[in-house]
C-alpha cells in the first residue's frame, strides 16, 4: 500500500498523469499477432492473390514438385498445393474462430449462471458438464456429427458444442471469484438488479481472462476441427480444408509428400502463431487480476 | 551478534531499479531484542532477508556487509551459509497460513534442521519436536506433531513455526511481523512466550513490525525505518516517549490512544518518496511541518542525547510535539441529528451457519444427519440513534462482520427484526427494500477489492445517483464533485481508475460511493484495517468530520479497539456472536464489566501508559 | 475417506448413466434405417416392417433405451449389423490392441513429461528451460495426424525402419509386433508430451516459489531435500489430475491415430462403425471408452486424495 497523500486539511498535490507508463508489449505478443495477422491476411485475400485456380483440374499437371511455377507442388488432380493452402486459411481460421463464438455464446452464460446462483442451478449445470466431458472430444464430435451427412459448417458447430465445457468452467470459476469481491456487496447494497450485476459488474471483470482463454480455444478447435475433416467427417471434396487436403495426400506419401506437408506445416505456424497471441495477451492482462484469478 | 554496515540493497523491477535500503547500519547486541519498525516500503522486511542470505535474484547488494558473529553473510559461499541458516539463525515469518508446508506433518516439519544441522535421525528429530512444541505452550504436543497444518489455527501455527525455529537452538531470532496475522489476545501470548523464550535461553532477536504497541511490549531497542533509511534509533522507552524525528513524532501522534480521546488524530500528509529516484537530500522532507532549507541537503544519521537520528534540525525540534490540525467543524451543511426515534433498531437478531453436514446416519426408521453450524450473530438487540458512532469490536470469527452484513440484508437472518429509519425491513423481501437500501450504506474493508476495477471514479459515484434518480442526468457530474470535495480528492480524480489511486484514495471513494445516496446510517466494515497507521488517521478523521457535518449514524466495525474507541460514542464487544457488553466509550474503555472485555483491553498493545513489564500479561488461557 | 470413495464411485456411475442415455439418444437419430442395413436394399416394405419388429425398433425409445442397457448389464452387447457376429467379442480384442498402445504411450508421456517439467522449473529461465519451452510450444500446435504422417514419411518412406501401417499379433513374433506398435507410440507420446511437460513446470514453478518453500531455505535444508522433500509431492498433486485429463485425450488420440496406420483398435472401430452405421458397435465402443476414461479420473481423484492430507483428514483435530 503506498502512503496516504491526502491530509485532513486542503490537500495541495502536484496532479499525477492519469495513467502510468504503458508496459512494452512482450515478444510473444508481437510475434503471434504478425504471424496470426499475415495468415489471416492472406487467407482473406486468397482469391485475389492465389497464383492459379485452387480447384482447376488439370491431368497435365499431377504430381509436380515444387518448382518455379508451382511453389508448392501440385496434387493428384494436377490442382497447385499453394492455392489451395491460400483458399484452406479463410476455411480453417473461420471454423476455429466460429466454433469458439458458439462455445463462448453458451459457455458464458452457462458459467455466470452457475457461478453467481449457486445451489441447485450450478449442481445441474456442472454435472451437465461432467457428462460431456466423460466422452473424449474427438469421440464426441463423431457422435454429434455421425447424426447428419458431413459439412464444414456443422464440424464447426459439433466443435463448438464439445468445447462449451470447458469455457463454461472457467467462466464459473472467474465469477465465483468476482462474486465474493466487495463490489458486488455495494452493487447489492444500492439494491441492483441481478442482471446489472451480472452484466455490467460481473461480466466486464471476467472478459480479460474469457478472450485468452478463447483464444488458446481457437487452436483446439482448429485442430480438432481439422481432425474431424482428416476422418473425413468434415468438409468434403473438392474443398480445400488443410485436413482434408493432408487426409487426400496420405495416399501418396511415397510419390509425393509435399501435398501432406504444406497444409501439415501451414497449420503448426498458425496454431503457434494464435498460442503465441494467447500467451502474450495473458502477460498483459492486469496483474491484478491474474494474481486474484490464480491459474483459473 | 548481528552488525550491519552501511548496506543497501536495490532490486530490478519493471518499473526501473527501487533502492529498497540505503546505507542501513545496525548492530543486534547479544540477549537483546531489536525491533524495526516501519510503515510499508520502509524496507524493514528485506534487512531480515538480507541477514538470512535469501534476497530474491531480483536483488542486488551493491554496498554493505552484514556481519554475523564476525563473518560476512554476503561474502561467504552458499554453503557456508546454509550451514547458518536455521542452525545459528531462526527466522519466524509473518503469515503463518502460508509458510507451513501443507503436505508434511508438524512435528516433521519442526525437527527437520535438526536431521539435516546435527545429525538426528528422523525418530529422534520427531520426538525432539514434541518437546519443542511441549515448550512453545501446545497443550497437546504429540497429537499436534502429527496434524497436518490445515488441522491447526493460526496462533498454534505460530506456535508450531516458532518451535521450528528454535530446533537447533539458534543464538538469533529474526521475526517478521510474526503477530500481524493474529488477534490481540493470541498476540498477546506470542509475545509472552517470544520473551519468556529470550529469557531462558539468553536469545537475541530482531523483532520486525509496523506496530509501535507491539515493539513497547518486546524490544529493547527500536530503529524506525522510512524509505529505505534508519530516521531514528535509540532506547525503546525512550523513542516511543520522546520522538525526536519528525517522522517517528508523526507516527506516534497517529495513533490513536485509548483513554485519551481526542477531537481529531494527526495524520501525515503526502506520500512516500520514490525510491527508483530517492531524493539527495531528507526523504521525509516533502511531508514534513518542520522542514527547513537544510531539509534538502544529505541527512546523516547524528547522535542527539543517547539517541541517533537522521535530521540535521533534530536538536532544535527535541521538545516540539507533532503539530495537531485544529479541525474547523464547518456549520452542519446537512440535516442535523433530529431528535425522532432510533435511525436503527435490531431486536433478537439471529443467524446461523451450517459449517459441515455430518454422514447420514438411521434413527429408528429414519435418516438423520448431525450437523455442525454456528450462530455468529446470536440473539443481538441494538438501538442507534441518529448521528451516532456506534462502535462494534470482537476478534476473528466473533460475528461482526455478519451483523453488520445481515442488519443492511446483505445476509439474510434467519429470525429478529430490522428497523431502518422508522420502516421495519425484516419482513420484507428483497424487491421491496428501495427506501432502506438508500437509507443504509456500507463502506468495505479492502480498498482493493471494494472499487469494480473496470469503472472510472465518475461511473462508481454517478452510478447510486442515478440508480435511485436523485439527480437529474444532467446534474450528475456535477453531483460527482460535490462528493469528490467533500472525501478531499481533486476533482480530475473522477476521470481515473481505482488502480491508479493509493489505498487511502480508494477508501475516500469507497465512502464517497455510500455517502452517494445521502444515507442516513453507513455500517463501517473494518474500514482502516487494509491501511498503514498514517492513512489510517487521516481516514478516521475524514469518517469524523462527515458524521458532524452530515449527521451520519455510522456501525464502526474494527477489531482495533484504540480506533474504535477514539471514534465511537458507544462500544459494543462480540464474542462468539454474542453481544457481551454495550456502552459508552468512556465507560468501556475506563471501566469494563464483562471478563471478556477486560481481557481484550488488557491484551491490546499500547504506545503510552505505564509501561508493562516485559511478559506480564493478562491471564493467559494457555490454548484455544 | 471411506465415504468419499463411496461417494466418487456413485458418481462415476451416475456419469455412465447419463453417458449411455446420450450415446443411445443420440445413435437412434441416426438417419439410418437399421432393417434395410441388415435386409439390403431390395428388401420390401413388408419384410421391412416385419423385421423392424422383431427387432423391437418399433418399441417407444425408452423401452428400447431399456433393453440396451439391459442387455448391456447381463454382457450382451448386441450384434454388430455390419459384421453380424456379437458385439462383445469383436469389442474385447479391440480394447486390448488400443489399451496395448495407449499403456505405453502414457507412461511414456508420464514419466517423460513430468521429468521433463522439473527439469525445466528447477532451471527456470535458463536454457534447459527455455528449450523445453520452446518444444512443448511445437508439441502442442501440431495436429496428431500430421505428426503421423511425419512419422510415416520420416521411418517407413525415407529411412525403411518401420512399416507404415498395420497389426501383426505377438504370435507372429515379438518383433514383427513390436514394430507395428513403434510408430504409432511414438506420435501419441509426441503429441501428448507437451502438455504434461508444460503443466508440470509451472506447477512447480509456483511450488518453487510459494512462502513455504523460501522458509524450508531459512531453515538451511540443503537444496536437494527441499526439491524432493517439500517441493515435489506438492507439485505433482495437480499433475496427478492432470495425467488423468491426458488419459482421456489418449483415448481420443487413438481416434486418429488408429485410422492413420490401419491399427484394429478401438478408435478404427468407432470410426468404421459411424462410416458403415453400425449403431450396436458404436454404441457400445463409445460407453466402453467412456467408462475407461471415468476410471481414469477416479483412479486420479482417490490417488489425489491419497496425497493431499486436506482430503485424507478431515479438517481441524484441534
Amino acid at each position: 500500500m503506498s502512503p496516504e497523500p491526502a491530509a485532513a486539511t486542503a490537500p495541495v498535490r502536484p496532479p499525477r498523469k492519469p495513467t502510468p507508463p504503458r508496459k512494452p508489449w512482450p515478444l510473444q505478443l508481437k510475434l503471434g499477432l504478425a504471424i496470426t495477422g499475415s495468415i489471416l491476411l492472406l487467407g482473406l485475400l486468397a482469391p485475389w492473390i492465389a497464383p492459379h485456380p485452387w480447384d482447376t483440374i488439370s491431368m497435365r499437371t499431377r504430381f509436380l514438385a515444387p518448382n518455379a511455377t508451382y511453389w508448392f507442388g501440385t496434387d493428384e488432380y494436377g490442382r497447385d498445393v499453394l492455392s489451395r493452402l491460400l483458399m484452406g486459411a479463410r476455411l480453417s481460421i473461420g471454423m476455429g474462430v466460429a466454433a469458439t463464438l458458439v462455445s463462448l455464446a453458451i459457455g458464458v452464460p452457462m458459467g455466470l449462471a452457475a457461478g453467481y446462483f449457486r445451489g441447485w442451478i450450478d449442481e445441474a449445470l456442472m454435472r451437465l458438464a461432467d457428462v460431456l466431458m466423460a466422452i473424449p472430444p474427438i469421440m464426441l464430435g463423431l457422435l454429434v456429427l455421425a447424426v447428419t451427412p458431413p459439412a464444414l459448417w456443422k464440424t464447426a458447430m459439433a466443435v463448438g458444442f464439445v468445447y462449451i465445457p470447458p469455457i463454461a468452467r472457467l467462466a464459473r470459476s472467474v465469477t465465483l471469484t468476482l462474486a465474493n469481491e466487495e463490489f458486488i456487496q455495494a452493487a447489492k447494497a444500492r439494491a441492483e438488479s441481478t442482471s446489472y450485476i451480472l452484466f455490467r459488474e460481473i461480466l466486464p471483470n471476467a472478459w480479460p481472462p474469457l478472450i485468452v482463454e478463447a483464444s488458446l480455444r481457437v487452436t483446439y478447435a482448429i485442430l480438432l476441427g481439422s481432425a474431424l475433416s482428416f476422418l473425413g467427417l468434415g468438409a468434403q471434396p473438392p474443398s480445400s480444408d488443410w485436413g482434408l487436403m493432408i487426409s487426400e495426400a496420405r495416399s501418396f506419401l511415397d510419390r509425393a509428400p509435399w501435398i501432406a506437408l504444406a497444409p501439415g506445416l501451414a497449420m503448426c505456424l498458425l496454431v503457434v502463431g494464435i498460442n503465441l497471441l494467447g500467451d502474450g495477451a495473458r502477460e498483459r492482462l492486469d496483474p491484478r487480476l491474474k494474481a486474484r484469478l490464480g491459474k483459473a | 551478534m548481528l552488525e550491519i554496515d552501511d548496506l543497501t540493497v536495490r532490486y530490478r523491477t519493471a518499473g526501473g531499479e527501487i533502492e529498497a535500503l540505503s546505507s542501513v547500519t545496525l548492530e543486534a547486541r547479544k540477549g537483546s531484542t531489536l525491533a524495526l519498525v516501519g510503515e510499508s516500503g520502509s524496507g524493514k522486511s528485506t534487512i531480515a532477508l538480507a541477514a538470512m542470505g535469501l534476497l530474491p535474484a531480483e536483488a542486488t547488494v551493491p554496498l554493505g556487509r552484514i556481519l554475523f558473529d564476525g563473518a560476512d553473510i554476503l561474502t561467504m559461499d552458499a554453503e557456508a551459509r546454509r550451514q547458518l541458516r536455521g542452525s545459528r539463525i531462526g527466522l519466524v515469518f509473518q503469515d503463518p497460513f502460508s509458510v507451513l508446508n501443507p503436505s508434511l506433518r508438524i512435528g516433521d516439519q519442526v525437527g527437520e534442521g535438526l536431521v539435516h544441522h546435527r545429525g538426528f535421525t528422523a525418530e529422534r528429530a520427531f520426538a525432539r519436536a514434541i518437546e519443542l512444541l511441549d515448550e512453545v505452550g501446545i497443550v497437546k504436543p504429540e497429537a499436534v506433531a502429527k496434524a497436518y497444518p490445515h488441522e491447526l489455527s493460526g496462533g498454534m501455527r505460530q506456535r508450531a513455526l516458532i518451535a521450528g525455529a528454535l530446533a537447533s537452538e539458534p543464538e538469533l531470532l529474526i521475526l517478521d511481523e510474526p503477530t500481524t496475522a493474529l488477534d490481540v489476545t493470541i498476540e498477546a501470548q506470542i509475545l509472552d512466550l517470544l520473551e519468556d523464550l529470550r529469557v531462558r535461553r539468553g536469545l537475541t532477536m530482531v523483532f520486525i513490525s509496523h506496530n509501535l504497541g507491539v515493539v513497547r511490549r518486546i524490544a529493547d531497542e527500536v530503529a524506525v525505518l522510512y524509505g529505505g533509511q534508519i530516521v531514528e534509533q535509540g532506547a525503546t522507552e525512550d523513542v516511543l516517549q520522546r520522538p525526536v524525528h519528525p517522522y517517528t513524532k508523526g507516527l506516534l501522534a497517529a495513533i490513536p490512544r485509548i483513554g485519551r480521546r481526542m477531537a481529531r488524530l494527526a495524520a501525515i500528509p503526502g506520500r512516500l518518496p520514490d525510491l527508483r529516484n530517492p531524493p539527495a537530500g531528507c526523504r521525509f522532507a516533502p511531508r514534513c511541518p518542520f522542514a527547513t532549507d537544510d531539509s534538502d541537503k544529505p541527512q546523516r544519521l547524528l547522535p542527539v542525547g543517547e539517541r541517533m537520528v537522521r535530521c540535521s534540525s533534530a536538536e532544535a525540534l527535541r521538545e516540539t510535539p507533532w503539530p495537531v490540525q485544529q479541525e474547523t467543524v464547518s456549520a452542519a451543511t446537512g440535516a442535523a441529528p433530529t431528535g425522532s426515534g432510533p435511525v436503527v433498531e435490531v431486536e433478537n437478531l439471529t443467524k446461523s451457519f451450517v459449517l459441515s453436514r455430518g454422514a447420514l446416519r438411521w434413527e429408528r426408521w429414519r435418516p438423520v444427519r448431525d450437523t455442525l453450524s454456528i450462530k455468529p450473530v446470536d440473539d443481538i438487540s441494538l438501538t442507534i440513534a441518529p448521528g451516532e458512532v456506534v462502535g462494534l469490536v470482537g476478534e476473528s470469527g466473533s460475528g461482526k462482520t455478519t451483523l453488520g452484513r445481515t442488519i443492511l440484508r446483505l445476509i439474510e437472518a434467519d429470525s429478529g427484526l430490522i428497523r431502518i429509519a422508522g420502516e421495519t425491513v425484516s419482513d420484507k423481501p428483497q424487491s421491496a427494500l428501495e427506501a432502506m437500501r438508500r437509507a443504509a450504506q456500507i463502506v468495505f474493508q479492502n480498498p482493493d477489492s471494494s472499487l469494480n476495477p473496470r469503472k472510472t471514479i465518475r461511473e462508481l459515484l454517478g452510478r447510486p445517483i442515478a440508480r435511485f434518480g436523485l439527480a437529474p442526468k444532467s446534474e450528475i457530474p456535477k453531483r460527482v464533485d460535490e462528493l469528490l470535495d467533500l472525501i478531499r480528492l481533486p476533482a480530475h480524480y473522477a476521470d481515473r481508475y481505482a488502480h491508479q489511486m493509493s489505498g487511502g484514495e480508494k477508501q475516500r471513494v469507497g465512502i464517497a460511493r455510500a455517502l452517494a445516496t445521502q444515507p442516513k446510517f453507513i455500517v463501517c466494515d473494518e474500514p482502516v484495517s487494509a491501511l498503514d497507521v498514517s492513512v489510517q488517521a487521516a481516514i478516521v478523521n475524514l469518517l469524523a468530520d462527515l458524521r458532524d457535518r452530515l449527521g451520519v449514524a455510522y456501525l464502526f466495525i474494527s477489531h482495533d479497539i484504540s480506533v474504535v474507541a477514539h471514534l465511537a460514542d458507544r462500544v459494543a464487544v462480540m464474542h462468539h456472536g454474542k453481544m457481551v457488553e454495550i456502552g459508552p466509550a468512556e465507560q468501556i474503555m475506563q471501566a469494563p464489566t464483562h471478563p471478556y472485555t477486560i481481557k481484550l483491553l488488557s491484551a491490546v498493545p499500547r504506545v503510552d501508559g505505564p509501561p508493562l513489564a516485559r511478559g506480564e500479561t493478562v491471564a493467559v488461557d494457555a490454548l484455544a | 475417506m471411506a465415504a468419499y470413495i463411496t461417494r466418487r464411485l456413485a458418481f462415476v456411475v451416475l456419469v455412465l448413466v447419463a453417458v449411455s442415455m446420450l450415446v443411445f439418444g443420440v445413435t437412434t437419430l441416426l438417419p439410418a434405417n437399421v432393417a434395410y442395413l441388415i435386409l439390403g436394399s431390395f428388401a420390401t416394405p413388408e419384410q421391412v416392417h416385419a423385421l423392424e419388429l422383431k427387432l423391437g425398433l418399433t418399441d417407444p425409445v425408452w423401452q428400447q433405451y431399456l433393453r440396451w442397457a439391459g442387455g448391456f448389464l447381463t454382457g450382451n452387447l448386441g450384434e454388430s449389423t455390419l459384421m453380424n457376429r456379437p458385439v462383445g467379442p469383436m469389442l474385447l480384442e479391440a480394447i486390448q490392441r488400443s489399451l496395448m498402445l495407449t499403456g505405453v504411450s502414457f507412461v511414456l508421456i508420464a514419466i517423460i513429461g513430468v521429468g521433463l517439467g522439473i527439469a525445466a522449473a528447477l532451471r527456470h529461465g535458463r536454457a534447459l528451460d527455455h528449450g523445453v519451452s520452446v518444444a512443448t510450444y511445437l508439441g502442442i500446435a501440431v495436429p496428431e495426424f500430421f505428426w503421423a504422417i511425419v512419422v510415416i514419411i520420416v521411418f517407413a518412406s525415407w529411412l525403411g525402419w518401420l512399416p507404415a501401417s498395420g497389426y501383426e499379433p505377438i504370435s507372429a513374433g515379438v518383433w514383427e509386433w513390436a514394430k507395428h506398435l513403434i510408430a504409432p507410440t511414438l506420435t501419441l507420446v509426441f503429441g501428448h508430451l507437451a502438455h504434461v511437460s508444460r503443466l508440470t513446470r509451472s506447477s512447480m514453478i509456483e511450488v518453487m516459489q510459494s512462502p513455504y518453500i523460501t522458509a524450508a531455505r531459512a531453515k538451511g535444508l540443503p537444496e536437494r531435500v527441499i526439491v524432493l522433500h517439500h517441493a515435489l509431492r506438492n507439485a505433482l498433486l495437480p499433475t496427478i489430475t492432470v495425467l488423468a485429463l491426458d488419459f482421456g485425450r489418449l483415448m481420443g488420440g487413438i481416434v486418429v491415430i488408429e485410422t492413420v496406420f490401419a491399427y484394429p483398435g478401438l478408435g478404427r472401430l468407432v470410426v468404421f462403425s459411424i462410416q458403415n452405421r453400425d449403431l450396436p458397435t458404436l454404441q457400445a465402443a463409445i460407453l466402453v471408452v467412456a467408462a475407461i476414461y471415468a476410471l481414469a479420473n477416479l483412479l486420479a481423484d482417490l490417488l489425489y486424495a491419497r496425497f493431499n492430507p486436506k482430503i485424507r483428514f478431515g479438517r481441524n483435530v484441534a
